[in-house]
């Protein structure tokens, strides 16, 4: 039986805070959840102009890992991945953490020798990765044709055992729910239209609900930062390209770990409701529509039937597309913008749901201290000037 | 798709046949500083409104067109 008490209300924003988040998605959440929480901080608002995860948060594809190659960045998410470990008890919400295990196939031997070189980097940094010989993967995941018939056989996977999925919408809430009990005001509904800066100093936002007065302001919208940036008169380094995901049939379970293939560019999950989630590479072209086409989902639906030979008849049912702000170096923008007050949570790209708790406690641990943590220092916006970008190899 | 690209040698044409080539900007000057580098390498307008960009026919004509399309909407503007 449901419980009759209200998992959280939505409050009219007042008019002054100490901290104002832009964006009520798994970011913001998480940011507004830790700064109350672990830093004290009383009066926090998280405006939402649609509805609390209508973005990224609610469009990606619940895929958790750490599977980066840069030594900067890897500590990073290895603690993220760590942290959802232990945040369905923290936040008293089941969060569905399964730590099912990926397949990163290889289709060639120079790919092999790549991936070896990848989970080397990995392993020094502590993260548990091992190689996979194609018997070896068609033990594990028996539907998955590894014979030489595709027209890119299977030479190899890494498999990443501490990978997995989390439901996005449960973490949401969760989020949600701990910002509620601990004060945070949660206002949907209300656009932020303007930055105030006085000199320079952040002092507060314009919004459709009236002027609303806060001496820290954090940016953390997800797709839609160039918006941010137009209001604050400069430009972030990203592009916004969407992202098409969709889901098939409801199957009886065959797939328990999460297969992908980074040169094919396909991924996919059977979630515990049964039905498969697909997904693949980043849309062709700049957009900030979210449609989906024809040719990426017959597109993914090819490459899905070349390795799983038995979804031939499988229907799609559902698809959608979200918005994903990538920069050069796929690593995100963290820490300050130049403006005093106004710190930034953007750029996040295709990799933000993963990233979610360390990211809020960092972001935390910024505003509240005003320094920039170790781990997220190369994530700066400053490296775009100083020419230390992340060295980053995979996309 | 929701929209299809005037290449002027091949007519109006499905934009997978085409590779996107991001928004018309105009490069530093040669003795330019590095400010002024990075601002033109990495930093976009990006903007949910009209927006000039390059697109490079590569399966049709091969050459690179220019065309402006509001990249919310996909709505193109004619010249």
């Amino acid at each position: 039986m449901a419980s009759a008490k209200q998992l959280l209300q939505y409050k009219q924003p007042g008019k002054s805070y100490d901290v104002i988040v832009i964006g009520g998605g798994l970011h913001g959440l998480a940011t507004a959840y830790n700064l109350a929480r672990y830093h004290g901080v009383k009066r926090i608002a998280v405006l939402e102009r649609r509805y609390i995860g209508f973005g990224g948060s609610g469009r990606n594809t619940e895929m958790v890992r750490s599977n980066k190659r840069a030594h900067e960045t890897l500590p990073f998410y290895k603690e993220s991945l760590e942290m959802w470990d232990g945040l369905s008890a923290e936040l008293e919400w089941n969060l569905l953490v399964q730590k099912k295990g990926i397949l990163a196939l290889a289709h060639s031997d120079p790919e092999l020798a790549a991936m070896r070189m990848m989970s080397d980097s990995q392993r020094r940094a502590g993260i548990e990765i091992e190689m996979l010989s194609p018997q070896e993967i068609g033990k594990m995941v028996p539907s998955l044709d590894v014979s030489d018939r595709p027209a890119l056989p299977i030479f190899g996977a890494q498999y990443h055992p501490e990978g997995g999925t989390v439901h996005h919408d449960a973490a949401l809430w969760g989020y949600a729910k701990g910002c509620a009990r601990y004060g945070v005001n949660i206002c949907v509904g209300v656009e932020v239209t303007g930055i105030k800066v006085n000199g320079e100093k952040v002092c507060g936002v314009d919004t459709n609900a009236g002027y609303i007065e806060a001496p820290n302001v954090h940016v953390a919208v997800g797709g839609y930062s160039s918006e941010i940036g137009r209001m604050i008169g400069m430009q972030f380094p990203v592009v916004t390209y969407p992202m098409q995901v969709m889901t098939t049939d409801i199957m009886d379970p065959f797939l328990d770990q999460y297969v992908a293939s980074p040169r094919l560019h396909f991924y996919t999950q059977q979630t515990l409701k049964g039905d498969l989630i697909l997904g693949g590479p980043l849309d062709p072209f700049q957009s900030w529509n979210s449609y989906t086409t024809w040719e990426e989902s017959s597109d993914r639906a090819f490459k899905i039937v070349e390795y799983f030979p038995d979804l031939a008849h499988v229907r799609v049912v559902r698809s959608w597309s979200g918005l994903c702000d990538c920069t050069v170096d796929s690593a995100p923008i963290m820490g300050g913008s130049g403006i005093d007050g106004l710190s930034l949570d953007v750029a996040w790209g295709y990799y933000g749901f993963k990233s979610t708790p360390a990211c809020g406690k960092y972001a935390a641990e910024y505003i509240a201290s005003g320094q920039l943590p170790e781990k997220i220092k190369p994530f700066a916006l400053d490296r775009f000037f100083n020419r230390q970008l992340v060295r980053e190899i995979i996309l | 798709m929701a929209f299809l690209i005037n290449c002027p040698n091949c007519g109006r044409r499905n934009p997978y046949e085409f590779k996107f080539g991001g928004e018309s900007k105009i490069a530093p000057d040669q003795g330019a500083d590095m400010k002024a580098w990075s601002d033109y390498l990495f930093f976009h307008e990006n903007m949910p409104d009209v927006q000039e960009e390059w697109w490079f026919h590569s399966m049709g004509c091969g050459d690179w067109v220019k065309i402006k399309r509001n990249i919310a909407t996909h709505e193109m503007s004619e010249e």
